[in-house]
């Protein structure tokens, strides 16, 4: 059959089927290759899609990234429910069921040991977040005035002097406590992993992200990582604590999770 | 065909709309960086009076006439900015 | 404390997950103009020279 392979994941044997209908990516159902024991699970997509030059375009376009992104997660997520898979990174793709074959042939040791580590552990991700400081105002007339112009050059600098001051107060402690949370979570998960703080323009979110934390934790262990997670969010002025999971253990597929492409 | 996000635009307006915010954020950039090492000297109580209040106009005016050229061509502060990949945004983003 | 869930993930989580190296936003510029990499060159030059050692446009302390 002509057209590429994508590979969502890598697992051992599983007896239940996926649970529902399950698109995927490019609207290509997920079907299972195994080879050596080792399950891939895989959709056939259009040539013209997934080449790496297509796709160097398509993962600027946000609307074909969104769909893709989605569809890849929708399957991750069926197979988490039935065993706990390795997942790949987005538009890992290979040739032909051959060049899979071949890719679990090369990499066996290397896929069983991390399944091993993954097997019965989900990851929780944890966002620390600055919010903006109230703007500092030596301005008595109370609440709800906005804050009046600078009288003078002086007292311009002043102001802004103590808006910086401000902003590095609450800058200290948020890292203070990013710190101490990181300290406290990492001791209690299997496996901790660190992504790029987000962009607020891209998740809308309030506030600056100071932490983007990934945990990796035994299943059974979930609810409580997440009552420590309550317990050590403490109420600190201007910073919010954000709770996402559980995942699948993307954040700890190891070096699958480098680099994809188009492998022959 | 479905329209992709940050298709080049050649409408003329558009066209001078998108170098006027990147003139603008280089001039921002600078205005901020001024403004910091003004309000150190002014913390370290290394300018005079005289040159304290001089510089807090300058900059006082300078913040006033940004506002002016932003608003003239309907753009906010959070749009004077520019991503730098991998060094992160240009101007913080607060 | 929110926990988010399933149906409600935010696209940036995940793609932090599905992504090499995270996503970086291009911005609102459509035009491909004053290409990034220059301006950004000049730019780093410019931040660089504004430290300590470059005389002050103030004047010295009194």
């Amino acid at each position: 059959m002509s057209g590429l392979r994508y590979v969502y994941a890598v697992c051992h044997p599983y007896e239940s089927p996926l649970q529902r209908q399950l698109s995927g990516v490019s609207g290509a159902p997920p079907k299972r290759l195994t080879h050596h024991g080792l399950v891939a699970v895989v959709s056939t997509v259009p040539e013209h899609e997934f080449t790496e030059e297509a796709l160097r375009a398509n993962l600027e376009d946000l609307d074909w990234l969104t769909a893709t992104a989605r569809a890849h997660q929708q399957v991750i997520d069926a197979l988490t429910a039935v065993t706990s898979p390795l997942p790949l990174r987005l538009a890992t793709v290979f040739r032909d069921d051959s060049g899979v074959r071949s890719m679990i042939e090369a990499r066996e040791e290397e896929l069983r040991r991390v399944l091993d580590r993954l097997a019965g552990r989900v990851e929780w991700g944890v966002k620390v977040y600055v919010e903006k400081p109230p703007e500092s105002s030596d301005d008595s007339s109370g609440a709800g005035r906005p804050p009046a112009k600078a009288v003078s050059g002086r007292d311009y600098l002043r102001r802004r002097r103590d808006q910086t001051r401000a902003h590095d107060d609450v800058w200290q402690r948020a890292s203070e406590f990013s710190d101490r949370l990181h300290a406290t979570l990492s001791a209690f998960a299997e496996d901790s992993r660190m992504h790029a703080p987000q962009n607020s323009a891209l998740s809308g979110a309030t506030g600056q992200n100071v932490l983007n934390a990934a945990y990796l934790v035994p299943r059974a262990d979930s609810e409580e990582f997440v009552e420590l997670v309550d317990r050590e969010k403490d109420d600190v002025p201007g910073i919010r604590v954000e709770l996402t999971g559980p995942w699948a253990a993307y954040s700890f597929a190891g070096e699958f999770s480098e680099d994809p492409g188009v492998e022959s | 065909m479905t329209e992709r996000r940050n298709r080049l635009d050649l409408e003329p307006d558009t066209v001078e709309r998108d170098l006027v915010k990147l003139v603008l954020t280089v001039v921002e950039l600078l205005r901020q960086l001024m403004e910091r090492q003004a309000v150190r000297r002014f913390d370290e109580g290394g300018l005079s009076e005289e040159q304290e209040e001089r510089i807090g106009l300058t900059l006082m005016l300078l913040e006033d006439r940004m506002a002016e050229l932003r608003d003239r061509y309907g753009l906010r502060p959070e749009d004077l900015n520019l991503d730098l990949g991998p060094l992160g945004p240009l101007l913080p983003r607060e | 404390m929110t926990v988010v869930e399933r149906r409600e993930i935010a696209l940036v989580d995940l793609l932090d997950r599905l992504l090499a190296g995270g996503v970086v936003v291009k911005g609102d510029i459509t035009l491909r103009i004053a290409d990034v990499d220059l301006v950004r060159i000049d730019l780093n030059a410019l931040i660089s020279s504004v430290n300590e050692q470059v005389p002050s446009p103030w004047g010295d302390s009194p």
